[in-house]
């Protein structure tokens, strides 16, 4: 076979191959990129494109998958990030991480509230809290008046407190050291690493200063995610006991 | 993949690397074959897309025609961000001659469709003016229709189907002229 003379010598009246040469050929063009097998009788230059079509289309050549390792790579960080959707898997991920504005804020404004509420009564029974505010402790909680050795405590502010009860023995004063309400570490790591701020000692708790007790029993940096001024909504309310917000337990 | 790709990629979305592979395995020729007449990267653009399909994966919600023309709606995203959209010419790696003669070579006489090469194949098609290329492939090798196309390519359904004549009327009369019709 030498031309296209000799081709259409053979097939009278099909000129598929000629740009332009008219629309008569659509339905076949059609059949050929629908991959749908052509009728019997159609001019050679067509089953040439059936050919080169199907080649196109044809089996991967092992070089054409040299991509896969990089491909599996970038599907195992997606599913180590984002985790995959089996249902199972879920709500612990979700727990406090995914949802930080309606659950972990809340819940952390929370401990820190109960945790300031307890911070105000320990300094209340240690008796360091200005006067009127101390007198209102006192006649609130008991704690001892505020005009019980006031002077020799303000001038020693950081000696530890000879009254009792010790704080250390007012279990979940330190937020750290609560359990069951605090995401794990690995967890809140992995999940939102610049969220999991660790504040700083003087910020996880509203420090009643002066004062003996975030002195000798610092709170440490944990993974208790607290929010700090600045990063949200929460801010501490100034107050005249040094910042530590006054909370008044309420007396049943 | 046919009715199994429901499956295949329900597995895949829940993490099920084995799906995701055979998934990758399934379309990364024909994506490479498409980005070769868009892209002279095609492996790097099909890199970028994968990236993207990946971290799409879990909320897709189709069947295997939609995550095609997902997918390779991603792709041609990719190559356009690549900033190489085809300006200069994929290399060819053949020249139109060994096509011919792989076309008319005695063991392919017979019209056996495995006798073309791929390769062969799609050098063939890079010949074709970009656009009546692209829409080609992504017609025959991605398996899409002209609505699909059109709205990748951002053309009307018919003038999908007018550039994929065109090409293929091409390609006829080039296979005609190199005498390869018999």
């Amino acid at each position: 076979m030498s031309g296209p003379d000799a081709m259409h010598g053979e097939m009278p009246g099909y000129f598929p191959g000629r740009p332009g040469g008219g629309e008569h050929d659509e339905p076949l063009l059609d059949m050929i990129l629908d991959r749908r097998p052509l009728p019997p009788g159609a001019p050679p230059e067509m089953h040439v494109l059936v050919r080169t079509l199907a080649a196109v289309a044809g089996p991967a050549d092992p070089r054409e998958l040299a991509g896969e390792a990089a491909a599996l790579a970038a599907f195992r960080r997606s599913v180590s990030r984002v985790g995959p959707s089996h249902a199972a898997q879920r709500p612990a991920r979700r727990w406090l991480s995914w949802r930080p504005a309606r659950v972990r804020l809340p819940l952390a404004a929370a401990l820190v509230a109960t945790a300031a509420g307890l911070g105000s009564i320990v300094a209340a029974y240690v008796g360091v809290l200005p006067g009127p505010i101390q007198e209102v402790a006192h006649v609130t909680v008991g704690a001892p008046s505020a005009s019980r050795d006031n002077s020799s405590r303000a001038h020693t502010p950081t000696s530890p407190p000879r009254s009792s009860p010790h704080p250390s023995d007012l279990s979940g004063y330190r937020p750290a050291s609560s359990p069951g309400l605090t995401p794990a570490p690995s967890q809140a790591n992995q999940q939102q690493p610049h969220r999991g701020v660790s504040p700083s000692p003087g910020h996880a708790v509203p420090t009643c200063t002066p004062g003996p007790v975030p002195t000798r029993h610092p709170v440490k940096p944990g993974p208790t995610q607290y929010p700090t001024p600045g990063q949200s909504n929460w801010t501490p309310r100034p107050s005249p006991t040094g910042g530590c917000p006054v909370i008044v337990p309420q007396t049943p | 993949m046919g009715a199994a790709f429901g499956d295949t990629l329900a597995k895949a979305q829940a993490g099920d690397e084995a799906a995701f592979a055979s998934i990758f395995r399934e379309v990364q020729p024909s994506l490479l074959r498409y980005l070769r007449m868009i892209t002279p990267d095609p492996e790097d653009v099909a890199g970028d897309t994968w990236v993207q399909v990946v971290a799409g994966l879990e909320g897709f919600r189709g069947e295997e025609q939609a995550f095609r023309a997902w997918l390779f709606t991603i792709a041609r995203h990719r190559a356009v961000d690549a900033g190489r959209s085809r300006t200069r010419r994929p290399a060819v790696p053949l020249e139109m001659s060994e096509v011919a003669e792989q076309l008319t070579s005695p063991d392919t006489a017979d019209l056996a469709l495995e006798a073309v090469s791929s390769r062969a194949a799609v050098a063939l098609i890079a010949t074709l003016p970009r656009e009546q290329a692209e829409i080609i492939m992504l017609r025959v090798v991605a398996g899409l229709d002209n609505a699909d196309v059109a709205r990748i390519v951002r053309k009307t359904p018919g003038a999908v189907r007018v550039a994929a004549h065109r090409g293929l009327r091409r390609l006829a009369d080039q296979a005609e002229r190199t005498g390869v019709t018999r």
